[in-house]
């Protein structure tokens, strides 16, 4: 198969061939790469994707889904491409025992997605006017200008310390209804001004109903924030390799492995 | 989408808005071409500036807080903070920096500051 361009899915925790035929990219037919244990789920395909279009990102996941009703799956990477099989074997030999080790990890489990939006500018617009109208000023005695910048500073630094607060106690209220349905989690906070919780949970398969429960519980409770519930996902944000990949780029560009997340 | 795969929200055009700019912020480069060369060495060097001032700046609130500085103390602090924000504003001018402009993108890790 030398000189053969292939495109990557997922690795999963089987050897076996599919009997019933998958279509990938170019609808071409998605075979497994058996390494040792487990293996990559290819397709072959004639030139390397330059153009992106939606119909190859919905293919991916379209595979990836497929598979992830059958296996225990750990999805790659988008648009990771290999020039030769030899290549895909290369990767298999060097990630070998991380692929293994993230494959019981994830076994009969998926992940879901919760965000979370809540009027971050007027929370913090509520701690500036509490702040300014605490008690700060018996600090500040004296009316030079460098006491007028500090105790300017020290409110906004009040301010910002208490949005800090308000901030945690909203996600540990919000993570209280999920984490106990979850296994692991990933929490973001403000990624932007409105966006005050981006979470990940490793759920095991049988609690996804509990976990969908819980959403509708947080909803209804928290009726003053925004929630917005994605899954099952293949556990994208829950694949955690040890070691560096980048020296794999010179020998093969077209490799495209990432550190943290998805493969 | 395939499978049992729910996106459940009664708020669909709020998040995307919110997933829209979280994904917009592409890590920041340094422009070094011969034109603005020193502008953007410039903006680099302020920018580390600026993150060595606010932290000097969150330590001091820190100890005011804590009650461990003296009036005298508070005050020296303060021309301090002062001065070293004056400066940094001075340069911002020079090279015609704004202050939202003083910042790296990390990436997945966000912004530095």
């Amino acid at each position: 198969m030398t000189g053969m361009n292939i495109y990557a899915y997922a690795i999963i925790d089987s050897i076996v061939q599919f009997d019933d035929c998958i279509t990938g990219m170019e609808g071409n037919i998605v075979f497994n790469i058996p390494y040792r244990d487990i293996g990559v789920v290819v397709s072959k395909f004639g030139e390397k994707i330059q153009n992106v279009t939606k119909d190859h990102v919905l293919k991916h996941e379209e595979v990836v889904e497929k598979l992830m009703r059958r296996f225990t799956v750990l999805p790659i990477r988008f648009l990771t491409q290999f020039s030769h099989e030899e290549d895909v074997l290369l990767m298999m030999q060097a990630f070998y025992n991380d692929f293994r080790e993230n494959l019981d990890r994830v076994r009969n489990k998926v992940e879901f997605g919760v965000k979370i939006i809540w009027s971050g500018v007027k929370v913090n617009n509520h701690t500036m006017v509490a702040c300014r109208k605490s008690d700060t000023s018996i600090r500040f005695l004296g009316s030079s200008p460098s006491r007028s910048f500090v105790k300017e500073k020290f409110e906004k630094y009040k301010a910002h310390k208490e949005f800090g607060e308000e901030v945690e106690r909203y996600v540990s209220l919000i993570d209280d209804f999920f984490s106990r349905f979850a296994v692991e989690k990933k929490l973001e906070k403000l990624k932007t001004d409105k966006l005050l919780l981006a979470a990940s949970y490793l759920v095991e398969k049988e609690r996804q109903e509990d976990f969908k429960d819980a959403f509708k519980r947080a909803r209804k409770t928290l009726g003053d924030l925004k929630f917005l519930l994605s899954g099952p996902w293949p556990p994208y944000n829950f694949v955690v390799l040890s070691r560096k990949t980048d020296m794999y780029d010179k020998k093969s560009p077209c490799w495209n492995i990432s550190s943290e997340g998805e493969i | 989408m395939t499978m049992d795969r729910v996106v459940e929200t009664d708020f669909p055009q709020d998040f995307v808005e919110e997933i829209e700019k979280v994904q917009g912020a592409l890590p920041g480069r340094i422009d070094a071409n011969p034109q603005n060369v020193e502008r953007g060495l410039a903006k680099l060097v302020l920018t580390l500036v600026e993150l060595i001032r606010k932290l000097l700046e969150k330590q001091a609130m820190r100890r005011i807080d804590a009650g461990s500085l003296t009036e005298e103390e508070i005050e020296r602090v303060g021309e301090t903070l002062m001065r070293l924000e004056n400066k940094i504003h001075e340069l911002k001018v020079i090279f015609g920096l704004e202050d939202d402009e003083l910042n790296i993108n990390l990436g997945p890790l966000g912004d530095l500051m």
